[in-house]
C-alpha cells in the first residue's frame, strides 16, 4: 500500500472537525466575509475527505479530479460572494447578514 | 297569371321568399350604410324595398285568388330548408322542422294589410321623421319590422312564426326607445318588451305541447293531428300528492289531493292566448301598449294599431282548429276581449293625451276582435282586424299630422299631443281633418263605414254563436246559457264607450277655437327640459305660425287609408242580407281556412233572425256615445265633464290614472321580484361574498401571517433550518432499520421473508422460533424461505446490524390457517372473488403478498 496505511481516519476525522467549525461559523458569525470564508473551510473540508479517501482507490482518480473542480467551483464563487459583499456594503453601508433582509415584506 | 303560375307553382312558390327578404335587404343596406347614403338614398332604399314587397303581395294574392276555385283551401308553400329534426316523446319517432313559408287566404290578406299599410307609413314617415339626426336609423327599425311581420305571417310553422314574433318584438322595442335619449322612452321600450316576454314564455309552451301532443308544428300536420288534444291532462296535484295538505284536516286534504285534469286542447289553447294577450295587449298584459305611444307617432300607427298587435289575433285565427276543440278556453278569450274593451273604454274617458287616447281604443278594439274570435266567428274578428288597420292607422297618422303642426308651434313634445291646446283644426288642416272624420265615423260605426259592419258583425256574433261541447272532451264545459248575454252586453257598453270618447277626441282637436295660441294652464311642464325645447309660463302667448296642413307624403296616405275605413267594410258587407243584398268576398275566401273550426262553432237558436234587432241596437249605441259627448262638449261646453269631475274627484283621479294597474302590477308582481332580487343581492353579499369568499381568505391570510414568521429574510435562519434537516437525515441513514418483506402461500405453506436492503447491513435471523439468533455472527444471508404445516405458526426475527455497530431486531408471525371446511377455499381457485378493498379476508388468514403484522422489536 503507502505510507499513509489504514489512517484514512484521521483525515476523514480531521475534514469533519473543519466542516463542523465552517458550518459553525457559518451560522453563528453575522460578517459576511467570514461567512465567505467559513463556507471556504466546509468546501476544503469536503476537498480533504475526497482527496483522503481517493487513496483508498488505487488507479481510480474520480476523488482527486473532483476535488480540482470543487476548487474552480470555489474560487468562482469567492469572486462572486465578494462582488455581492461589495455591492450589498454600497448599499447599505453594512458587511452584517442581517441587514440582508430586503426580501422580506 | 298563366305564365305566374309556371313560374311560381304552388308547391315551390319562391315569390315568398322575395316578399319576405325585400324588406331585410332594405333593413341591411340602411342599417350598414345609411348613414353615409344620405336622406334621399335611405328613403328610396326603404321605400323601394316595401313596395316591391307589397307589388309581390299583390301579385301573390292574385295567384291565391286564381287557385282558390279548386275545392281544397288553396295554399302556396314554399320550402326553404330543413332547419332542425326534432324527436317525438309520444311514439319515439322524429320530425323535421323546415324554415318554410307558406300564403293561404288568411295569411294572404294580412300580408297585404302588412305591406300595403307599412308602404303608406313608410311614405309617410319619409316626411314626418324628415328633421331626425336618426333618420336613417329610423327606416332600418321600420323595414326590419316589416321583415319580421311577414316572417310572422308567412311562416308556415310555429316556430318560424315564432321567429318573426320574437322579431317584431324586438323592432317594437327599438322603435318605442327610438328617442332613447329621454329616460321616460327607453322605460317604455322595456317595458313594451319584458311584458312581451310573459305572453312569449306561454307561446312556447304551447309549442312544447303541441309537439308532444301532435307530433308536428307545423299548421298541416298540426290540424291533421289535433284530435290528439283531447286527451286527458292531469294539472292537480303536481306531483303525486299535495305536500301537507292533510294539516288542513282530513277532508280539505282529501279536497286537495282529488286529481283534477282538462283536456291537453284547453291547455295549449289557454298557453296559446297567454301569447297572443302579450303580443296583443289584452287583459292582463295590456298595459305596455299606451306607454309604447313614446315612439315616433307613424310607430304607433304601423305596429302599436294596425300590424304587430294584431299579430295575437291572427296567431288565434290560424290555430282555430285548436282552440275550437276546447269550448272552456274560448269562453276565456271571449270574456278576457269583452272586459279589455271595455276596461280599456273607460280609460280612454280621462285622457288628455292625443296619442294615449287611441291607445286606449287600440286596446279596446283588439278586445273586440278577441270577442269576436272566442265566439267562434273569426271571419268577423279577423274582419275587424283588417277594417281596424285602416281607421286606426289612418286616425294615428292622422294624430301624427296634428301633432306635427301643433309641434311646429309649442316645441314640446308632451304640449303638442295634448287635446287641450289643440281645437279648431278643422280650418287649417282640412285633409286631415276629413281623413280623421271618416276614421272617426268608421270606428264609432256610423252606417256604410268599414267599423260599422265588422264591429256590428263581432257584436251579433257575441250574442248568438257560442262553441258546442264536444262529447269526447272530458271537460264537460257547457257554454253558458247567460254566456251570450254577458260577451253582449260587454261589447255594447263598449261600442257606447268608444263612441263618447272618440267624440270627445274628434271635437276637442278639430272644433271650437284654437286654443294653442297659449299653454293651458293645467298643462304640466315635462319634469326635464331638453334641446330646443323651451320653457313657457302658462298664458303666454306663443310667437310661430299658424298649423298649417302636412306636406303631401303625409296626407296622401291618410286619404288612402280613409278611403279603406270607408268603403273596406263592403268586403264582408254581412249587415246588407237585411236587404237581401249578399256581398261577403272576404267570408267566402277566407271559408276554407276556417272550415275545421266551424264545425265546432254553433248558432243560438233564432239566431239567424237577429241581424235586425242588433243592427238597431247598434245604431242606439252610436246615438248615444256621440249624441252623449255632443251634448256634453259642444251643446255645453264640457261643463257635465267638468261637473262630474268635481263631484266625483277620486273616481276621476283613479281613471286618469288608469285605475292603477301599473300601481298595482308595481307592488305585486315587480314587487315580488324585486324582493327576489333583493334577496339574491343579500345572499350575494353575505353568503357568497361574505361566507365563501371573505371566510376563506381569511383563513388563507391567517394561515399566511402564521407561516410568514418562519420567512425572517436572515440566510442564516434558513441555514441553520438545513443544518437540522441535514442532522435528521443522516440520523436515518445512521440507525439500522429492520424492515423485511413476507410473502405468505397458504395453499402451499411455503413462506419467504425479505430484509429490506440497506447500506453496510448485515444480517442474522432466528428461522425456528426458538427465540435465539441461529448463528453467532451477523452475515449477508438477506432471506429466508420456510415451510409450514396446516394450522402451524411461527415467529421468525431478523437482526439488522449496520457500518457503525447498531443493531436493529424485528420479528414477524407467519401463521397458515385451516383450509376452510365449506369448501369455499376448495372452489375459490376455479372461480377467483375479486378482493374487495378493506375487507377482511375470510378465516382472518391474510391474502397473498400482504405483509405479516409486525409484533414489535
Amino acid at each position: 500500500m503507502n505510507i499513509l496505511g489504514n489512517v484514512v481516519e484521521h483525515y476523514v476525522l480531521l475534514s469533519a472537525l473543519i466542516f463542523t467549525i465552517g458550518s459553525i461559523g457559518f451560522l453563528v458569525r453575522r460578517n459576511v466575509l467570514v461567512q465567505l470564508m467559513s463556507i471556504e473551510l466546509m468546501l476544503n473540508a469536503v476537498n480533504l475527505a475526497l482527496v483522503a479517501f481517493n487513496r483508498r482507490h488505487v488507479g481510480d482518480m474520480n476523488g482527486q479530479v473532483f476535488s480540482f473542480f470543487i476548487i474552480a467551483v470555489a474560487a468562482a464563487e469567492a469572486a462572486v460572494g465578494l462582488a455581492i459583499v461589495l455591492s450589498f456594503y454600497r448599499l447599505k453601508q453594512s458587511v452584517f447578514s442581517d441587514d440582508a433582509d430586503q426580501l422580506r415584506l | 297569371m298563366h305564365a305566374l303560375e309556371e313560374l311560381f307553382p304552388a308547391s315551390d312558390f319562391t315569390l315568398l321568399a322575395f316578399i319576405v327578404l325585400l324588406p331585410l335587404i332594405g333593413a341591411a343596406v340602411n342599417g350598414v350604410f345609411g348613414k353615409r347614403l344620405g336622406r334621399q338614398a335611405v328613403t328610396l332604399m326603404g321605400l323601394g324595398a316595401v313596395f316591391v314587397s307589397f307589388v309581390f303581395a299583390v301579385v301573390t294574392f292574385f295567384v291565391l285568388k286564381s287557385h282558390s276555385g279548386e275545392g281544397e283551401s288553396p295554399k302556396l308553400i314554399w320550402k326553404g330548408w330543413e332547419w332542425m329534426k326534432l324527436s317525438l316523446a309520444q311514439n319515439g319517432g322524429s320530425t323535421s322542422l323546415w324554415v318554410s313559408l307558406s300564403v293561404d287566404a288568411l295569411s294572404g290578406t294580412m300580408a297585404l294589410i302588412v305591406t300595403g299599410i307599412g308602404f303608406l307609413i313608410h311614405l309617410y314617415s319619409s316626411k314626418y321623421m324628415e328633421d331626425d339626426p336618426g333618420f336613417y336609423r329610423f327606416f332600418t327599425y321600420l323595414n326590419l319590422f316589416i321583415f319580421s311581420m311577414l316572417v310572422l305571417i308567412l311562416g308556415d310553422s310555429l316556430p318560424v312564426l315564432f321567429v318573426g314574433w320574437e322579431g317584431v318584438g324586438l323592432c317594437s322595442y327599438l322603435l318605442i326607445g327610438f328617442w332613447f335619449g329621454e329616460e321616460k322612452n327607453a322605460a317604455a321600450g322595456k317595458k313594451a318588451f319584458i311584458t312581451n316576454r310573459i305572453g312569449d314564455f306561454g307561446l312556447l309552451v304551447a309549442m312544447g305541447l303541441i309537439l308532444y301532443y301532435c307530433g308536428a308544428l307545423d299548421w298541416a300536420g298540426m290540424e291533421a293531428a289535433r284530435g290528439n288534444l283531447l286527451s286527458q291532462v292531469q294539472i292537480w296535484p303536481l306531483g303525486d300528492h299535495v305536500p301537507l295538505a292533510n294539516i288542513l284536516g282530513d277532508s280539505a286534504g282529501a279536497w286537495l289531493n282529488t286529481p283534477r285534469t282538462v283536456s291537453a286542447a284547453t291547455l295549449v289553447a289557454l298557453f296559446l292566448f297567454l301569447g297572443c294577450a302579450g303580443k296583443s295587449a289584452q287583459l292582463p298584459l295590456y298595459v305596455w301598449l299606451p306607454d309604447a305611444m313614446a315612439g315616433p307617432t307613424p310607430v304607433s300607427a304601423l305596429i302599436h294599431a294596425a300590424t304587430m298587435v294584431t299579430a295575437g289575433v291572427y296567431l288565434m285565427c290560424r290555430t282555430a282548429a285548436i282552440f275550437v276543440l276546447s269550448p272552456g278556453a274560448m269562453f276565456v278569450v271571449a270574456l278576457i276581449g269583452g272586459l279589455t274593451a271595455v276596461l280599456a273604454a273607460t280609460i280612454a274617458f280621462a285622457q288628455n293625451d292625443i296619442k294615449k287616447v287611441l291607445a286606449y281604443s287600440t286596446v279596446s278594439q283588439l278586445g273586440y276582435m278577441f270577442l269576436g274570435a272566442g265566439v267562434g266567428a273569426f271571419t268577423a274578428g279577423f274582419f275587424h282586424v283588417l277594417t281596424h288597420a285602416f281607421f286606426k292607422a289612418c286616425m294615428f297618422l292622422g294624430a301624427g299630422s296634428v301633432i306635427h303642426a301643433m309641434h311646429a308651434r309649442i316645441h314640446d313634445t308632451d304640449a303638442s299631443q295634448d287635446m287641450r291646446n289643440m281645437g279648431g283644426l278643422r280650418k287649417y288642416m282640412p285633409y286631415t281633418f276629413w281623413t280623421f272624420a271618416i276614421s272617426w265615423a268608421a270606428i264609432i260605426g256610423i252606417p256604410g263605414t268599414s267599423g260599422f259592419f265588422s264591429k256590428d258583425e263581432i257584436l251579433l256574433k257575441a250574442y248568438s254563436s257560442y262553441i258546442a261541447t264536444q262529447s269526447s272532451v272530458p271537460d264537460g264545459f257547457e257554454w253558458p246559457k247567460w254566456g251570450g248575454t254577458l260577451l253582449y252586453a260587454l261589447g255594447f257598453a263598449g261600442a257606447i264607450m268608444t263612441a263618447f270618447y272618440m267624440t270627445r277626441l274628434f271635437i276637442g282637436t278639430f272644433f271650437g277655437e284654437f286654443r294653442g295660441w297659449t299653454i293651458v294652464k293645467n298643462w304640466k311642464a315635462p319634469a326635464h327640459e331638453h334641446g330646443h325645447h323651451h320653457h313657457h309660463d302658462p298664458d303666454e302667448l306663443l310667437d310661430g305660425p299658424a298649423p298649417h296642413e302636412s306636406p303631401w307624403q303625409m296626407w296622401v296616405p291618410l286619404a288612402v287609408l280613409a278611403v279603406g275605413a270607408a268603403f273596406g267594410g263592403f268586403l264582408n258587407a254581412g249587415a246588407l242580407e237585411l236587404f237581401h243584398i249578399e256581398l261577403m268576398p272576404l267570408d267566402h275566401f277566407l271559408e276554407p281556412v276556417f272550415e275545421k273550426a266551424a264545425a265546432n262553432v254553433r248558432v243560438i237558436e233564432g239566431g239567424e233572425h237577429l241581424l235586425g234587432t242588433f243592427l238597431g241596437l247598434a245604431l242606439v249605441a252610436v246615438a248615444l256615445g256621440a249624441g252623449g259627448a255632443y251634448y256634453v262638449y259642444v251643446q255645453m261646453k264640457g261643463e257635465p265633464a267638468r261637473a262630474f269631475t268635481e263631484k266625483f274627484p277620486g273616481l276621476h283621479r283613479l281613471v286618469f290614472d288608469k285605475w292603477r294597474v301599473d300601481e298595482l302590477y308595481e307592488e305585486t308582481v315587480i314587487g315580488a321580484v324585486d324582493s327576489l332580487a333583493e334577496f339574491g343581492a343579500w345572499a350575494d353579499k353575505w353568503i357568497v361574498d361574505g361566507i365563501l369568499a371573505k371566510l376563506s381568505s381569511f383563513l388563507v391570510r391567517a394561515a399566511g401571517s402564521l407561516l410568514r414568521q418562519l420567512q425572517t429574510g436572515r440566510i442564516q435562519a434558513y441555514a441553520a433550518v438545513m443544518v437540522v434537516g441535514l442532522g435528521a437525515v443522516g440520523w436515518f441513514l445512521i440507525a439500522p432499520h429492520a424492515n423485511a418483506k413476507v410473502v405468505s402461500n397458504h395453499a402451499s405453506g411455503a413462506y419467504s421473508v425479505t430484509a429490506t436492503p440497506g447500506l453496510g447491513y448485515s444480517y442474522r435471523w432466528d428461522e425456528d422460533g426458538d427465540g435465539k439468533p441461529d448463528s453467532e455472527t451477523f452475515g449477508n444471508k438477506n432471506s429466508v424461505e420456510l415451510k409450514l404445516d396446516v394450522d402451524k405458526r411461527r415467529t421468525v426475527q431478523l437482526e439488522v446490524k449496520n457500518a457503525f455497530g447498531q443493531v436493529a431486531t424485528r420479528s414477524f408471525e407467519l401463521a397458515r390457517p385451516k383450509p376452510d371446511k365449506s369448501g369455499l377455499s376448495d372452489r375459490a381457485p376455479e372461480q377467483p372473488q375479486p378482493a374487495r378493498p378493506g375487507a377482511p379476508p375470510p378465516g382472518n388468514q391474510l391474502p397473498p403478498g400482504h405483509p405479516a403484522i409486525p409484533q414489535g422489536h
